[in-house]
């Protein structure tokens, strides 16, 4: 059932990415529109307030660079100077903790399978999993630097993580056994994203933003909670609840570090990202004034051989996902994110009753 | 807080290039290609060397439709640490050529 789920949640976020990508307004008359303008475009939104002007400086130098080698370099270059260019701010602190929290999960497993000698698939294991916290770490840095993004993120990551603990009794047995409990799947898949997705659009006041909030909920959740899960493993070893008849040790404790990785690292990040990423754009949708618009950042403006220009040249900044939808396309895309949401109702609660 | 440590011999490149002509406005990309740095390298430096009021930027507005660029030259300021480089690296023996982008 949570396979079916993961499914459901994967196909509508498919179907999410293509209507947003068919309803997007080009940059500009004069935007190019390919990868390397992208790449840079986003590395752009990444600088702080204070930098902004930074990332333009950058956009308008990559418009007069032609082809595709050139363009490339440059623009790789200065994305990745626009994502470690300080200043961090107090997001710092919270990347740290996130990267500490990895490091310490990594850390946990490798003793684990040292101590229950997991062998080389173990280590295999071990080495997809770091891919997915490095990759989950990098998600975080990136969603951390956007503005007013960390805080509500990280405590939307703390409810939830929260959430499933509390289902499971906040003990190590508890985590590491199946989630069996009647509704719990509701509450913790389907519920708890939900109000995630409505309090992130309120709090970050448009709808870019409150799918910010939720990816980096979903993220910081299932890393917190995967944390928990392993040091659990590693504390029960081949205790705590019932494992199958006739399985050894080692591969008891495989079979738990395996299943916790599928469910807080696979399962939990994408249900939560769906649900609440379709709630966050439908409250935006409802709610007109939270609907997300094209801002502009005044970039003070001097000619190069005269003094400064008192009128601010605007250059477009890019702060959410453009709103120019035709009204087909807004009715299929409410219809659909809705119809994935029924359906995971209608499974978690199907799974909650058979439970 | 602000910290002025040496510059990298890096920027001082992009600094010397920016002298040739100080009164000439320059683009980003032709720093680029004449000091033969990424633009990875060369952006952080731009901004630290902005920030320590050695170089002074401007808009050159965008024809028609293509976006607005950014232009640079040397401040008086500027000029004038050029100006003082020889003197200043006299003293050292060896000079520190070491790359850190996060110098300015």
């Amino acid at each position: 059932m949570g396979m079916l789920i993961v499914m459901l949640c994967l196909a509508g976020s498919a179907v999410a990415l293509i209507l947003r990508s068919a309803r997007a307004v080009p940059a500009g008359p004069a935007a190019r529109g390919d990868v390397p303008e992208r790449l840079l475009r986003w590395a752009a939104g990444l600088l702080s307030a204070q930098r902004a002007e930074w990332g333009q400086a950058m956009l308008g130098e990559l418009d007069h660079i032609d082809g595709w080698g050139p363009r490339w370099r440059f623009a790789a270059g200065c994305a990745g100077a626009a994502l470690l260019l300080p200043p961090w701010g107090r997001t710092a602190a919270a990347l740290w903790a996130m990267v500490l929290a990895a490091a310490g999960a990594v850390g946990v497993y490798a003793a684990v399978a040292v101590r229950y000698r997991l062998g080389a698939g173990g280590w295999i294991f071990a080495a997809i999993v770091l891919v997915f916290l490095v990759g989950f770490t990098l998600a975080a840095a990136t969603l951390l630097r956007r503005p007013g993004i960390a805080l509500p993120g990280l405590l939307g990551g703390l409810v939830v993580a929260l959430t499933w603990l509390a289902l499971s009794g906040f003990t190590f047995s508890g985590v590491t056994a199946p989630m069996t409990a009647p509704w719990s799947r509701l509450i913790a898949q389907v519920a708890v994203p939900a109000l995630v997705g409505v309090a992130g659009a309120l709090w970050g006041g448009s709808a870019a933003a409150g799918r910010r909030i939720v990816r980096l909920a979903a993220i910081s959740g299932g890393l917190g909670l995967y944390l928990y899960a392993t040091i659990a493993v590693a504390v029960l070893g081949a205790g705590g609840p019932p494992s199958d008849p006739g399985s050894t040790v080692s591969s008891t404790v495989g079979d738990r570090l395996g299943s916790a990785v599928l469910k807080d690292l696979v399962l939990l990040p994408l249900v939560t990202a769906t649900i609440a990423w379709a709630t966050a754009t439908a409250t935006a949708r409802l709610r007109p004034s939270l609907a997300a618009s094209l801002v502009s950042v005044p970039v003070p403006a001097t000619g190069p051989a005269g003094g400064p220009n008192p009128d601010p040249v605007t250059t477009p900044h890019e702060a959410g996902p453009a709103v120019r939808v035709r009204s087909w396309h807004g009715a299929a895309w409410l219809l659909l994110l809705w119809a994935g949401v029924a359906a995971a109702v209608f499974l978690a609660v199907v799974s909650g009753l058979r439970g | 807080m602000q910290r002025n440590r040496a510059p990298s011999a890096q920027a001082i490149s992009v600094l010397r290039a920016l002298a040739a002509d100080p009164a000439r406005w320059r683009y980003g990309y032709d720093l680029v290609t004449e000091v033969h740095l990424k633009s990875g390298s060369l952006y952080p430096m731009l901004v630290r060397l902005t920030d320590r009021g050695l170089l002074e930027t401007s808009w050159e507005p965008g024809q028609g439709s293509r976006p607005p660029r950014h232009l640079y030259r040397l401040t008086l300021a500027g000029r004038e640490y050029v100006a003082a480089l020889p003197a200043a690296r006299a003293g050292q023996a060896v000079p520190r050529l070491h790359n850190r982008w996060s110098e300015a």
